[in-house]
């Protein structure tokens, strides 16, 4: 692997005439880029420091900074860290980063190093091919090889015939560029093609600064706006979000897990060939963080057994109920009467009874978020659905908006928010417009239609985006003054307050390329995965991979005998991608784009070298496993995985 | 950091044989990629029965995922007279290297944007001389922020703070004496007269 280190220390004579007339030096030394991630110390800081010490100056401090250039961490970690009596500051970095500094401290700053030069742009992988981005690409016509960087005269149209044996005049170790050139179109039989080609002449003026400075602010402004950091994969949202919503046959047999929430499996009420009606509690819940399990068909209790569970795997005890498709409903399935007439501890009590969880896809048991024991500003209700290829939650917003005002109301009264906030993605223009319509008539409920990307629905996202407050590490949203719910969830307290009905279905979307007829449907609570799948048509070809839930945190499925539940929003199939982890290059883009403002790197690392301190010291419990980071690595690392043996690791120590 | 921009239709279609394989690289479409218009242009060409298949992936420039990725499709590039390629020059080179024997062609054109690769594109530049003169200039860089590139001081031509080359440009050598009064080192700018030295080469230091 090439080494595109962006920087080297000057050398010790200039440094030191440098260091005249300058004392009380603070250092700043960036931890590098572009390189194999092979050792986490990088020695320049250190020789610097001692040699300044040599000259008996006085050090102030040193720090070590990964990606200087990175302005937005960079001023978290340079805050009051440089001591007062500090009067110069000697910054250890590539040109950007030195300017980054000298840009937010207000004392003099020095650079003690030296770009390393370089011809052009390398790309993601360290490879030796280079870019100039000339904004003309000559690729086209010259077989794929750049006369632009590989030619020392970037020469355009041939050979200058100063070659000698293949190499370059102005430069013996470099192979002249355009016999390679010659060579390449030759063997590809597309020198003809060549020579007819016009000449090219190259235009310096493509490159617009305004244009360019005009595109920097704009995207510096996206890509901070709410909060730091997020990914933009593609939304593929077009394979179903215009399919009709429908109801899926009743399924003849379903599966219900006693476990479809954070916290403590319920306890199975029912046993082998008793009947039992829809609605009816078949698990208790057991513990204060869990929920009771209501029947979604009523039927005959076929087994009460252990069954491969969609997030937990095999061996979960499910209660497998032969479906007598006639509905019958449980005479605990009542009306509770209208919001006005209940307090909020009584909603409290129907949400708890009727084992209301999130259904956004971390199934956290509802009642407990009713019951923050703080003062709450705002409920924010998740309606973003930013996970690409989903369609679940928008098509609850369209056809169950009162519903979902409804529902949202009633948290508002349970927790007593004065304000609540249906937060909207801008791709779902029709769901904002017709959610706005229709909370007119409510003056303490808003929409709020925010800019899509990813993870935007993600509770502490929500917050800082609406409130612009951050939930502090180790915290919950209550400590924010927030309370937030995905939609889905907001609509099945309503159904549980107005007509009774415990979440015993949802709206599933299924969709992906590799889904023969994808559609959104609502879905009896333990149906199989498989059959949901078959009514699609089944899935196209062979190398496919399936998920519960969008893409980017969704579950990967090898059996597809698995049941929907509460918090099943979604199944998709797509192509299966293939591809190999290689060292990091510490390419910067994880910590670019990590919402929480980690460095996924050092987890990565640490995790392999078994250094619990070091993740802790990386905060690694502050991670929400978006996987963002795992997204954008350059280098294909399976980040969120580490991720998750790293918290473990940290765990087990305490 | 880089910009993609897709090559005219004209061009394109002057250049491309009759049946493409088409690969689209989205690796750093975090900072620009012409997403919309190249799937316009893919339907396009898809209609009129151009593309034997498609390949939407990212970071094409890692030579060793890429391989594995084309592997599956190779019967699809088999078919095609040439690969089209929709990324950064990087990128078109590692596909060529990789598909020896066959053609490939670029399909967009890359603008260089301030920073480096990875990062969010910076308001700061850095043109990587390896003679950093940020010691001397208060932190502003005089090879990026002055259109000539001047290292001693301002060329003369700025009018009311402008650059005269580029008015859309704030002269950078009015904003490094700016800051060097602001931080009391306006003495930097009597060191010696600094001499940049073309000859050194990224090439012969690597």
């Amino acid at each position: 692997m090439e080494n595109y280190t962006k920087y080297r220390l000057k050398s010790s004579e200039e440094l030191i005439q440098t260091l005249a007339g300058t004392d009380h030096i603070f250092v700043v030394a960036c931890n590098k880029c572009f390189k194999e991630f092979t050792s986490v110390y990088e020695p320049e800081c250190d020789e610097f420091t001692a040699l300044a010490k040599a000259g008996g100056k006085n050090v102030t401090g040193a720090i070590r900074v990964d990606f200087l250039c990175n302005k937005t961490q960079t001023l978290g970690r340079l805050r009051d860290i440089v001591p007062a009596e500090t009067e110069n500051v000697f910054v250890i970095s590539c040109g950007l980063g030195i300017q980054t500094v000298a840009d937010i401290v207000q004392l003099p700053v020095f650079a003690a190093s030296n770009s390393i030069p370089c011809r052009g742009h390398h790309g993601m992988a360290l490879t030796p091919k280079t870019c100039d981005a000339c904004a003309q690409c000559y690729l086209n016509v010259t077989g794929g090889i750049c006369p632009v960087v590989d030619c020392t005269k970037s020469l355009l149209n041939g050979q200058c015939g100063g070659a000698k044996d293949g190499k370059c005049e102005a430069d013996p170790t470099k192979d002249c560029a355009w016999e390679k050139i010659q060579q390449r179109l030759s063997k590809l039989g597309r020198l003809e093609e060549f020579r007819d080609h016009p000449v090219q002449l190259r235009d310096y003026s493509k490159v617009n600064s305004k244009l360019i400075r005009d595109y920097v602010h704009t995207i510096r402004k996206k890509r901070f706006e709410g909060y730091y950091g997020g990914v933009h994969p593609s939304e593929r949202k077009e394979m179903s979000e215009h399919v009709q919503l429908v109801r899926f046959p009743e399924p003849d047999v379903v599966v219900i897990p006693l476990s479809m929430h954070a916290g403590k499996p319920s306890v199975p009420l029912v046993k082998e060939g008793e009947h039992v009606r829809v609605g009816q509690r078949i698990g208790e819940q057991a513990g204060f963080i869990g929920a009771s399990i209501h029947s979604s068909v009523s039927g005959t209790v076929l087994a009460v057994e252990e069954r491969r569970h969609p997030t937990l795997g095999p061996g979960v005890l499910s209660v497998v109920i032969q479906n007598d498709k006639l509905n019958t409903v449980d005479e605990s399935v009542r009306p509770h009467g209208d919001i006005e007439g209940l307090s909020p501890e009584e909603i409290v009590e129907i949400v708890k009874d009727n084992g209301i969880v999130g259904m956004g896809g971390a199934g956290f048991p509802a009642y407990v978020k009713l019951q923050p024991g703080k003062p709450i500003d705002a409920v924010l209700l998740n309606g973003c659905e930013c996970e690409p290829m989903l369609t679940a939650d928008y098509k609850v917003l369209l056809h169950y908006a009162d519903d979902v005002i409804y529902g949202l109301r009633a948290i508002m009264k349970a927790v007593s928010a004065p304000r609540g906030v249906i937060v909207i993605e801008d791709n779902k223009p029709d769901a904002i417009a017709m959610l706005q319509e229709k909370t007119k008539g409510y003056e303490n409920i808003e929409v709020l239609a925010v800019r899509t990307k990813y993870p935007q629905g993600a509770e502490k996202m929500l917050i800082k985006k609406v409130l612009g407050r951050s939930v502090p590490s180790g915290g919950l949203p209550a400590d924010a003054g927030a309370v937030v719910s995905n939609v889905s969830s907001s609509k099945a307290i309503a159904d549980a307050i107005r007509l009774g009905f415990p979440p015993i279905e949802r709206v599933v979307c299924v969709t992906g390329e590799r889904v023969h007829s994808p559609g959104n449907f609502i879905v009896k609570v333990g149906t199989s995965v498989q059959e949901i799948l078959d009514f699609c048509g089944g899935i196209v070809g062979d190398d496919v991979t399936v998920k519960l839930g969008g893409p980017m945190m969704g579950i990967p499925q090898t059996e597809l005998d698995v049941p929907v539940i509460k918090a099943t929003n979604g199944i998709i199939a797509y192509e299966a991608d293939h591809t190999i982890a290689v060292e990091c290059i510490k390419c910067g883009r994880c910590a670019d784009v990590c919402p929480m403002e980690l460095f996924p790197l050092y987890f990565a690392k640490y995790v392999e070298t078994g250094n619990i301190q070091g993740l802790k010291e990386q905060n690694i419990m502050d991670c929400m496993e978006c996987r963002c980071c795992e997204y954008i690595c350059s280098s294909k690392i399976p980040l969120v995985t580490k991720i998750r043996e790293g918290k473990a690791a940290v765990r087990g120590m305490k | 950091m880089l910009i993609t921009k897709l090559k005219s239709r004209e061009d394109l279609q002057s250049l491309l044989p009759e049946k493409v394989f088409v690969l689209l690289c989205n690796g750093c479409k975090e900072v620009s990629f012409p997403e919309r218009e190249i799937e316009e242009l893919i339907s396009e060409f898809l209609t009129a029965d151009k593309v034997t298949g498609v390949l939407t992936t990212d970071y094409i420039c890692n030579p060793e995922n890429l391989s594995l990725r084309l592997k599956r499709r190779r019967a699809m590039i088999d078919e095609a007279d040439g690969v089209l390629v929709f990324s950064c020059g990087v990128g078109v080179q590692t596909v060529s290297d990789l598909l020896e024997g066959r053609a490939v062609y670029a399909g967009c054109d890359t603008i260089r944007l301030p920073g480096f690769q990875g990062v969010t594109p910076l308001e700061y530049d850095c043109g990587q001389c390896g003679q950093c003169y940020l010691n001397l200039t208060g932190g502003i860089c005089p090879v990026t922020a002055c259109s000539k590139s001047l290292v001693n001081g301002q060329c003369g031509g700025a009018q009311n703070g402008r650059c005269e080359v580029d008015p859309n440009m704030e002269c950078g050598w009015e904003r490094i004496y700016r800051r060097l009064e602001a931080v009391g080192r306006l003495d930097a700018i009597k060191c010696p007269t600094q001499i940049r030295n073309f000859a050194i080469d990224a090439n012969k230091s690597h």
